[in-house]
């Protein structure tokens, strides 16, 4: 069975009365079964209204959790939104970013989900509703392995919060594949810094994908980097090989698992320069 | 089943099929519209590329249920009579293709990228958004002169106003 809910009250109801399985985009589900028929059952979400649109509020920014990638990255958001919006032009190619969302790319929960890192040095939220309401919780709440979630079986998300509060700062997304684009992630690395009136950094984020089984922030080095000016330091001696050694990458056939930390470890120093360089602008 | 209906090059079209049927293969079976091709199935290749209500997507990522009601642009749907669309024509003379199979993909991504960009294309953007369309014939150098072209030629009558 196919269903087609136009309204998100309306799939709550399908979801709980026959189960199936959600589908936004469609780049994750219609892939991964090559040339098997497709599930029995589906739940096209792609006209529910309510997952639809970014909007601005007083607080917090939101992003329906059925928002392409493709109408993230044209949306006209804040500066320090850059590093989710460089992720949303760099998630698959041109026509996965017409189709595939950011609800579906954080549901299906993929180590290498282009979208958790950035969402995680934002300080997002999601909201999942389902049939006994509604409920938030912080993006690193949610995530919590390889395809893992804390989404019940009878929810489905319908909105990314992003807070105002860090928008003024800059951020920065870095991604390293074997080639540019239509490639599954290496390690990727998003950074959001704050500067405060003394010219040096205030507040700091950083998270780093598909370098453990869901992506993380580097606390430590994070309290580190306030009050600090990176300017002039290399990328290098910005992150200590100390600051990625909680990470926990594998060893596959894109990269090993040393590799991976190396990586993740210059990454990170570059994306800090380059967050601190947009924030200084 | 279900009776799917769309609008496939201008012109309304309605078949019954199992709700399962992704939209590739409704075009190629369902209506016969064979120019769309399926390459990998797993939506890495590009060759199964077709406009849904003006957004290039891949038709193996989507279901044809989803795309009822939709306006879809197939590669038959881009040439007037016998005259090719500018960017077939550029693929012929360019010779953009060797094999030809990745071709419908190639031009359906290439006709969304000149219209976004308003023929204002370098090769940098172009090989950049070629990515999601892979040709095993390697040919990659006379398709991106194809394009280049063809956004020139797209872009001189506005130009000339």
């Amino acid at each position: 069975m196919f269903w087609q809910p136009t309204s998100l009250q309306e799939a709550v109801r399908l979801l709980a009365d026959e189960g199936g399985i959600l589908v936004a985009g469609g780049t994750d589900v219609f892939p991964a079964l090559v040339d098997r028929p497709s599930p029995a059952g589906l739940i096209d979400l792609t006209r529910c209204a309510e997952l639809k649109g970014i909007a601005i509020g007083a607080d917090a920014i939101r992003i329906g959790a059925g928002s392409r990638w493709s109408e993230i990255a044209r949306a006209s958001l804040p500066r320090g939104l850059a590093a989710l919006q460089a992720a949303a032009r760099e998630v698959g190619s041109v026509q996965i970013q017409n189709s595939g969302t950011i609800g579906g790319n954080l549901c299906n929960a993929s180590p290498a989900a282009d979208g958790v890192p950035p969402l995680l040095a934002l300080d997002a939220a999601i909201e999942l509703v389902g049939p006994h309401g509604l409920r938030r919780l912080r993006v690193g709440d949610f995530v919590l392995g390889n395809r893992r979630t804390a989404r019940a079986a009878d929810e489905i998300l319908s909105a990314v919060l992003i807070p105002r509060r860090l928008e003024a700062g800059g951020s920065a997304f870095l991604k390293l594949g074997a080639r540019r684009y239509m490639v599954i992630s290496i390690v990727m690395v998003a950074v959001t810094l704050v500067p405060g009136p003394d010219g040096r950094i205030a507040d700091a984020r950083v998270a780093v994908g598909a370098a453990s089984a869901a992506a993380q922030r580097l606390g430590g080095l994070e309290a580190r980097l306030i009050g600090t000016d990176p300017v002039g330091s290399a990328p290098a001696d910005l992150v200590s090989a100390a600051d990625v050694a909680g990470l926990s990458p594998i060893d596959d056939v894109r990269a090993s698992a040393a590799y991976r930390l190396d990586a993740a470890r210059e990454l990170v120093g570059r994306a800090i320069l380059q967050a601190w360089e947009a924030a200084r602008a | 089943m279900t009776t799917v209906s769309m609008t496939v090059n201008g012109r309304q079209v309605s078949a019954d099929v199992e709700d399962r049927t992704l939209l590739v293969d409704y075009l190629r079976n369902a209506i016969s519209l064979t120019g769309t091709h399926v390459g990998c199935d797993t939506s890495q290749c590009g060759a199964c590329v077709v406009h849904v209500d003006g957004r290039a997507v891949k038709s193996c990522t989507m279901l044809a249920v989803q795309a009822a009601g939709s306006s879809v642009t197939t590669i038959e749907g881009l040439a007037t009579g016998d005259e090719l669309h500018p960017v077939q024509a550029a693929f012929r003379e360019h010779h953009g293709l060797q094999c030809g199979f990745c071709t419908p993909g190639m031009i359906m991504t290439a006709v969304d990228m000149i219209r976004r960009h308003g023929g204002q294309l370098d090769e940098a953007t172009v090989r950049h958004e070629l990515e999601g369309n892979i040709c095993r014939c390697t040919g990659y150098h006379n398709i991106v002169k194809a394009i280049l072209d063809a956004a020139a030629k797209m872009q001189m009558p506005a130009a000339a106003e």
